[in-house]
């Protein structure tokens, strides 16, 4: 266990001293967080005109989905991109057999090796949206603290899950590098309190496509608003991911036959 | 005549040829696009908590809007600044420049090849729309859609152009596509992507007509409703024809400026 969090760190040091070479990217990387932040919060005053709330939330509590959607994309651009989209390349140029030799289980290989550390930059904007928006909801204790972060550590935890399932198909159909735009695309459904839907959309973001664990419950838990069912169902549901997750990438494992006879 | 026909006849084919080899590529593409589809479900949402409408716009007045916004959408599609950022800066260039044709037209061709491949996608999709709310009504005349169409290739021109120029900046900077990643994220909520421009505020309304973001997705996608009178509707086309007019004279003097310094990336 020691061994990986020492190779954890040694991971991130790599990969943080080669991205920083690059000047421009971080530029380029901290100009489009932002656009896309303000362009939310920017939607969801347009979507709260009239005064309306949205779906039953305030702008205030909606701004708070906005954060945790923002962190999200912070956590899905710095560590899921950056390993898990590689592996479809791995597998057609024959280097996936590497990793699988390698003395370390191979599963936590393909998805720590490389860190995009401007991925960062998205999470602080969305805490940072998160603050500004807690100034004014009274609900907001230590407790409420405490149960959105550990709902928003599930849902980090099912989308590495969706993802991993979803990149691990390289096994099988090798020209998949675009498969996971799939899940990114509908993920935008994201900065909404899923109560915005109407009944047959949040159905289906409950039950087919988890999004509603993903944003919403986390941000349901910051301002106070959870329900133990809620709680329990996202925990619950990450715990059934991680190991289908798990169970997938054995069974590819295991029918893999390797680039060279 | 016959020499500019046959080439066209040739680069489409090769370029269709190429593009059904990438068809399940594609249909993830267009699944990537499905922004309208989600604030569909969210404006739907929000006219039925108010109460059935919002500022004019009832549930099959957003189904009629987002659908054919996500249409327009599937049309305007460019991305032609990260093909010439490949071509540019891996040397690809140089042989293109050989052929008897300006490498525009490649380019054109092998987007309106994609947009065939795209075509049966997109008939499915607006069937499934338009089946889900009922009542939607797209256009209230084949007139409309006809005068739609001519709207759309103008507003897909200019789009197709200006990712075209952002391309031509890679002759002077290295990462110029990152300008084409800004547009995607602003362009959804200038060009009347998330929401209906009506919804905006006056003044925003009124800086965005000065600029092309409105005339790609929010002005053609009017038309096909039909919610512009006539006067309006030919004031619009003409207002898109200058903006292409205006982009092919910066494209192609930016250009013939980019080609003097290209000297052939290690081809």
């Amino acid at each position: 266990m020691r061994r990986y969090i020492r190779l954890l760190g040694v991971f991130l040091r790599t990969t943080i001293s080669l991205q920083m070479e690059y000047r421009a990217n971080f530029v380029i990387y901290l100009v489009s967080a932002l656009l896309q932040a303000c362009g939310a919060l920017f939607g969801l005053f347009i979507l709260s005109g009239d005064g309306e709330p949205i779906g039953g939330w305030s702008y205030r509590e909606a701004s708070v989905v906005v954060g945790i959607f923002t962190i999200m994309q912070g956590f899905i651009g710095a560590v899921l991109i950056p390993n898990l989209n590689k592996m479809s390349e791995m597998v057609r140029n024959g280097t996936m057999d590497f990793t699988l030799l390698k003395p370390i289980d191979a599963q936590f290989l393909v998805s720590t090796r490389n860190v995009e550390p401007f991925g960062m930059i998205d999470c602080i904007i969305g805490l940072i949206i998160i603050v500004v928006a807690s100034s004014g909801l009274p609900e907001m204790r230590p407790l409420t603290i405490v149960l959105g972060c550990v709902l928003l550590g599930a849902a980090m935890l099912i989308v590495y899950a969706i993802w991993f399932m979803l990149t691990t198909t390289a096994f099988w159909f090798v020209k998949v590098a675009n498969i996971t735009q799939l899940f990114e695309g509908f993920f935008h459904a994201g900065q909404f309190p899923i109560s915005a839907f109407p009944s047959w959309v949040r159905v289906l973001f409950t039950f087919i496509l988890p999004i509603a664990f993903i944003t919403t419950a986390p941000a349901e838990a910051l301002i106070g608003r959870f329900s133990i069912n809620t709680i329990v169902a996202a925990l619950v549901l990450a715990l059934l991911l991680l190991v289908a997750a798990r169970w997938l990438w054995n069974f590819a494992v295991s029918s893999y036959t390797s680039a060279s006879s | 005549m016959k020499a500019l026909l046959n080439k066209a006849r040739v680069l489409l084919i090769t370029w269709f040829s190429y593009m059904s080899a990438y068809r399940a590529e594609i249909i993830i593409w267009i699944l990537t696009g499905s922004v309208p589809l989600i604030m569909l479900a969210v404006w739907i949402g929000k006219a039925e908590a108010a109460g059935g409408s919002m500022s004019g716009f009832t549930a099959p007045d957003f189904a009629a809007y987002f659908l054919s916004a996500w249409l327009s959408l599937q049309f305007t599609i460019a991305w032609v600044a990260w093909e010439l950022d490949y071509q540019i800066r891996q040397g690809e260039l140089s042989p293109k420049l050989l052929r008897p044709l300006d490498v525009f037209w490649d380019h054109i061709a092998a987007h309106l090849a994609e947009r065939i491949v795209r075509l049966p996608i997109i008939v499915a999709v607006m069937t499934c729309g338009l089946l889900l709310v009922p009542g939607t009504r797209l256009t209230p005349s084949p007139l409309h859609a006809v005068v739609f169409l001519l709207s759309i290739t103008l507003a897909w021109f200019i789009r197709f152009q200006l990712s075209y120029i952002i391309g031509t900046i890679t002759f002077w900077m290295d990462r110029a596509t990152a300008l084409d990643e800004f547009y995607h994220i602003i362009a959804i909520f200038l060009t009347g992507t998330f929401a209906p421009l009506d919804f905006y505020p006056a003044i925003v309304r009124n800086t965005l007509d000065w600029t092309p973001f409105p005339y790609i997705i929010y002005y053609p996608v009017r038309i096909l409703n039909g919610a512009l009178d006539w006067p309006t509707t030919i004031w619009v086309l003409g207002v898109q024809a200058l903006w292409v007019a205006g982009f092919w004279v910066a494209r192609t003097w930016l250009w013939q400026r980019g080609l003097r310094r290209y000297g052939a990336v290690g081809a």
